[in-house]
């Protein structure tokens, strides 16, 4: 995206306190541990990024749903909405904020129906139960819910300036956009500019690859601390990732959680 | 801006309706303020399948990024179902208003603080890399102190990829760049810099500039003025989607038309009129160059013309017929009914 980061509603609106974050999240806690908390955040990334890739969206687009999910249950409890109808909604918004074109509601809700039966049975074992009206309906409570921010910098381009200000590397940007996906299951978006967790994903990519790049790190003008936090919240993730049988734990997870209401509340906050 | 909802809001009075959108005065029943409240127009039954319209979400979008002096502010959103509303600060006139009200008379000095209001807007938002595209007089507010804001955004978008292809249908015609109207795809923030070039001469002669029927007799307007372009002087333009050969047209000096008019100033619409778009002045080149900082100094906001006080005192002299019948419809409802949105 273009105009100032510094100056834009995802710098001064969007960057949360950590201890913030963790207090909104108190009444999830209460029926989830952190961890789970952390696998049903990985579970809906996961249904957004297969929903996207069924209607061909960039991965600009469904990496900009992915975070107006992460912000709208960063204030909000899991069964304030349920996260099975925010998830498609997210894609309706983004597709439309970035200028993809208008996705319609209804061909979302069949896709959902398919994507679930086909692919995500073992987490859901009933027919979807939304329809294109519940989209359009919980359209705008995720508006309101985003205070109307509606424009997310993501850390891809940034991430190809570094490329490019290393010279081309192009195992090191393609292994370093995956993490960059990944890094969208863990809180660092809503924590962190994009520039730094594209750093920090650099920097994990480069262990992995056992890329020597010390002294490119070294002159780099930034906060070091952040980027270690930030490689170490992605390192996290993928050790708890590596743990995690979704096909097996997933149901219970959900039904720990106190089913939504049918319909959006008036005021979600 | 979350806690809204649309009982927050009651309507005063109708100010005007656009392409998508019907504009109402209103009070914030909370805090007691006067605001412009922007319905966006349910569209067909197709577009409600769409949800929250799209032109609306650019809008919102858009403004929610930016914050300057000359750049109309959104205080809230607010909306029933997919009906959305949008809430801006209230602004009194528009320099449509102001060009037409023949009580006016608008000097030098006034002119050219308009310009660099309206430049000074321009140059942040392409600063921020966000072309207008659809600049004209009616989207020119001005505040009551003197202060000019760029409003409508419906059109509005980043132009941040070089690769990505623009729509051509943009601009009402009259401001429209002769780019635009051959059809190009590629065209970027020139498209604002030749409408701000129509304003300019609107201001100066109170009348719109290049009135085209249609979009060939638009291009003749032009042409007629400002010569027919040739591969010399617009390198590219016979290869533009829908280039036609125009007859010859001579170019007529600027100096000709505007006679009254300083030569600093001609020079800076010399630079706006350039056919050809890489040539055209960039907002921030138009302010510096002399004309600016020339005498004689802009004149002070406070001390800015307003139009003769219109609609809640007197009815205006001549409003447009649509705004007059639906002020009847409005004043036809009885008493001082709180209407909601």
């Amino acid at each position: 995206m273009a105009g100032n980061f510094w100056k834009s509603s995802h710098y001064q609106q969007w960057i949360v306190d950590k201890q913030d974050l963790v207090r909104e999240r108190q009444e999830d806690l209460k029926y989830l541990t952190e961890e789970e908390y952390t696998k049903v955040q990985i579970f809906f990334a996961n249904f957004i990024q297969v929903l996207g890739e069924q209607h061909k969206l960039r991965q600009q687009v469904i990496a900009t749903a992915t975070v107006y999910f992460k912000r709208f249950y960063a204030r909000n409890s899991l069964k304030s909405i349920d996260p099975f109808l925010l998830a498609p909604t997210c894609i309706f918004l983004a597709s439309k904020v970035e200028e993809f074109g208008v996705i319609s509601a209804n061909r979302l809700a069949g896709s959902c129906t398919n994507v679930i039966k086909n692919k995500f049975g073992y987490a859901y074992s009933q027919d979807y139960p939304y329809h294109s009206k519940h989209i359009l309906e919980c359209e705008f409570y995720l508006l309101e819910n985003l205070d109307c921010c509606l424009i997310v910098y993501q850390p891809y381009r940034p991430l190809l300036l570094l490329i490019q200000d290393i010279g081309q590397e192009e195992q090191l940007q393609t292994l370093t956009w995956r993490i960059i996906n990944d890094s969208l299951r863990t809180d660092v978006s809503l924590l962190y500019p994009p520039h730094q967790i594209a750093i920090g994903a650099l920097q994990i990519a480069c262990v992995i690859l056992q890329k020597e790049l010390k002294h490119w790190f070294a002159e780099l003008n930034v906060d070091m601390e952040k980027i270690q936090e930030i490689a170490r919240a992605i390192v996290n993730l993928f050790e708890l990732w590596k743990g995690f049988d979704e096909k097996k734990e997933i149901a219970g997870l959900l039904d720990k959680i106190p089913k939504a209401k049918p319909n959006p509340p008036v005021t979600a906050r | 801006m979350s806690k809204s909802s649309y009982k927050k809001y009651e309507k005063i009075s109708f100010l005007g309706e656009g392409q998508f959108a019907m504009v109402y005065k209103a009070k914030n029943l909370e805090t007691g303020e006067i605001v412009a409240v922007k319905k966006i127009k349910l569209g067909s039954r197709e577009d409600a399948r769409d949800g929250i319209n799209r032109t609306a979400l650019r809008e919102i979008k858009l403004l929610q990024e930016l914050s300057h002096e000359n750049v109309i502010g959104l205080l809230d959103v607010f909306g029933h179902k997919s009906n959305v509303s949008l809430v801006f600060e209230l602004v009194d006139t528009d320099l449509e208003i102001i060009i037409k009200d023949q009580k006016i008379v608008l000097t030098q000095a006034n002119i050219k603080s308009y310009l660099i209001q309206t430049l000074k807007g321009l140059e942040y938002l392409h600063r921020s890399w966000i072309m207008h595209r659809d600049l004209k007089p009616n989207n020119l507010l001005i505040c009551a102190n003197g202060v000019l804001k760029i409003a409508d955004f419906g059109l509005a978008k980043f132009y941040a990829s070089p690769t990505r292809i623009n729509t051509h249908q943009v601009v009402t015609r009259w401001y429209r760049a002769p780019e635009l109207l051959f059809g190009s795809r590629h065209y970027a923030t020139g498209v604002d810099i030749w409408a701000v070039g129509c304003i300019l001469a609107e201001l100066l002669l109170r009348v719109p500039f290049l009135p085209g029927d249609s979009d060939l007799n638009q291009l003749d307007k032009i042409f007629s003025v400002f010569g027919t372009p040739s591969e010399e002087i617009w390198p590219g333009v016979k290869l533009l989607p829908d280039y036609i050969q125009f007859r010859p047209y001579p170019a007529i000096p600027l100096k000709e038309i505007f006679t009254a008019c300083s030569d600093d100033l001609i020079d800076v619409a010399d630079k706006m009129f350039s056919l050809y778009p890489l040539k055209r002045c960039t907002a921030s080149e138009a302010l510096k160059m002399p004309y600016f900082s020339n005498r004689p100094p802009p004149t002070e906001g406070s001390k800015l013309p307003m139009p003769t006080k219109q609609q809640e005192e007197e009815p205006p002299s001549k409003p447009n017929l649509k705004r007059k019948l639906l002020d009847q419809i409005n004043d036809a409802v009885p008493g001082k009914k709180r209407l909601q949105f």
